[in-house]
């Protein structure tokens, strides 16, 4: 079964995309901020990531950043999961290492639609 | 929950019957609370105080032009971007090169049949342009067809949800080709310049759109009636030129047509007519039982 592991300080988005996740079969992770998710990454890395924009303590687009400098880091594939709409914030993940970008509000129909793209379901 | 509809069964069975007649399209017999909300939307537009008095007014006073808003409003499907992955790694891999050594006159000509609200044509311009990036010199055109619908007019606006660009569309081509329009996206005049839409009752006879190189139907034909098949590929092989393509769904059956066309063995969801010189006359053979029409759904 594949990995995903869910940042977000959210917990409700924790929550609602670990479901999605879970029925499009995916192990799911949890972690509400940056640095929790990279100190997760460096103890067991997994095959994809969920990551929010603006969180405390250590924001997504720094996680990234860390995580594509860690030894194994450039494996996972990175999805942001932001409210951010910007096409200069969408560049800005993407330059950092983003594979993809989820616009929030988000679905279920989405997310497939996504993990299709970057190769993690097939149909 | 039981929901309570407003709809006689006697109305519903005149809808069908007359979505099969406009259009050769058999609607589920299940469906009637989708028939009935879409239906309800129209009433509001077209004034009505109520659902029931537009279809009285439609089966009473027989107005063919809303006849055909109803039917129209009742088969628009739900598309996504890249609709069919496998055909659209086809048609990047082996379609457009092979067009590109074959083409003449330096254009390719693709007609994509029932395009509903765009997002096939649209995602074909994007292959045009990045193809065009790498071998600069040839003018590839893209022609969309549906019926009359408000999701055709969506099409030729080009504006979409923040849901809709979601699906199927890589972020990357979404910061390239489309703009930010409110809480919307419209796409940029660059794949519009590929791009034309035309409204069409798709079972007229095409020969007024010209030939094509390569004609999309893909994941439509199973709804249409047995006869309606028929008259479909016959109409489409019709403006397919001599050695070009004509393409169905990637997981779709297809009647066995030997409207001048070879199989493909290695695309089995694709069909290529013969060189002009060589055309049999045309047989023709319907398989597969017919699949049920469910508004909104994508096949």
């Amino acid at each position: 079964m594949r990995t995903c592991l869910v940042v977000d300080n959210s917990k409700m988005i924790r929550r609602v995309a670990g479901r999605i996740l879970s029925e499009l079969k995916f192990s799911t992770e949890e972690a509400e901020n940056g640095q929790v998710a990279l100190n997760h990454c460096r103890s067991k890395m997994p095959d994809a990531i969920l990551v929010d924009w603006n969180m405390p303590v250590m924001d997504g687009l720094s996680f990234v950043k860390a995580l594509r400098l860690e030894t194994g880091g450039k494996k996972p594939i990175v999805l942001f999961c932001t409210a951010e709409r910007d096409v200069i914030k969408i560049a800005e993940a993407l330059d950092a290492g983003a594979d993809e970008y989820i616009m929030k509000p988000f679905d279920s129909d989405i997310i497939a639609s996504k993990l299709h793209q970057v190769g993690l379901l097939v149909s | 929950m039981s929901v309570v509809l407003s709809l006689k069964p006697s109305y519903y069975e005149a809808l069908k019957r007359l979505t099969l007649e406009l259009a050769g399209i058999h609607l589920g017999d299940d469906h009637a609370f989708l028939v009935e909300t879409r239906l309800s939307v129209l009433a509001r537009q077209e004034g009505y105080q109520s659902l029931t008095q537009m279809i009285d007014d439609l089966f009473g006073q027989g107005q063919t032009r809303l006849a055909v808003k109803v039917v129209s409003s009742l088969l628009e499907r739900d598309t996504h971007f890249n609709p069919d992955p496998n055909g659209m790694e086809t048609i990047e891999h082996f379609l457009l090169p092979t067009l590109r050594n074959a083409a003449q006159s330096h254009e390719i000509r693709i007609l994509s049949f029932a395009c509903s609200s765009g997002q096939e044509p649209y995602s074909l311009a994007i292959q045009a342009d990045k193809f065009l990036i790498e071998y600069p010199g040839m003018d590839i055109t893209i022609l969309g067809v549906d019926y009359p619908s408000p999701a055709l007019k969506r099409a030729e606006e080009g504006k979409y949800t923040h849901f809709e660009v979601q699906r199927g569309l890589p972020i990357r081509d979404l910061i390239t080709y489309f703009d930010r329009a409110g809480e919307d996206w419209i796409v940029k005049p660059v794949l519009k310049d590929f791009v034309r839409f035309k409204e069409f009752h798709l079972l007229s006879k095409l020969d007024s759109l010209g030939q094509f190189d390569l004609v999309l139907f893909r994941n439509s034909l199973p709804y249409y009636s047995s006869p309606a098949q028929i008259r479909v590929i016959r109409s489409l092989a019709s403006v397919v030129r001599p050695e070009g393509f004509l393409m169905f769904g990637s997981k779709e059956d297809f009647p066995q047509v030997s409207y001048g066309f070879d199989v493909m063995e290695d695309y089995p969801h694709m069909l290529q007519k013969k060189p002009a010189e060589i055309i049999e006359p045309v047989e023709v053979t319907i398989p597969a039982p017919l699949v049920e029409y469910i508004p909104g759904q994508s096949a």
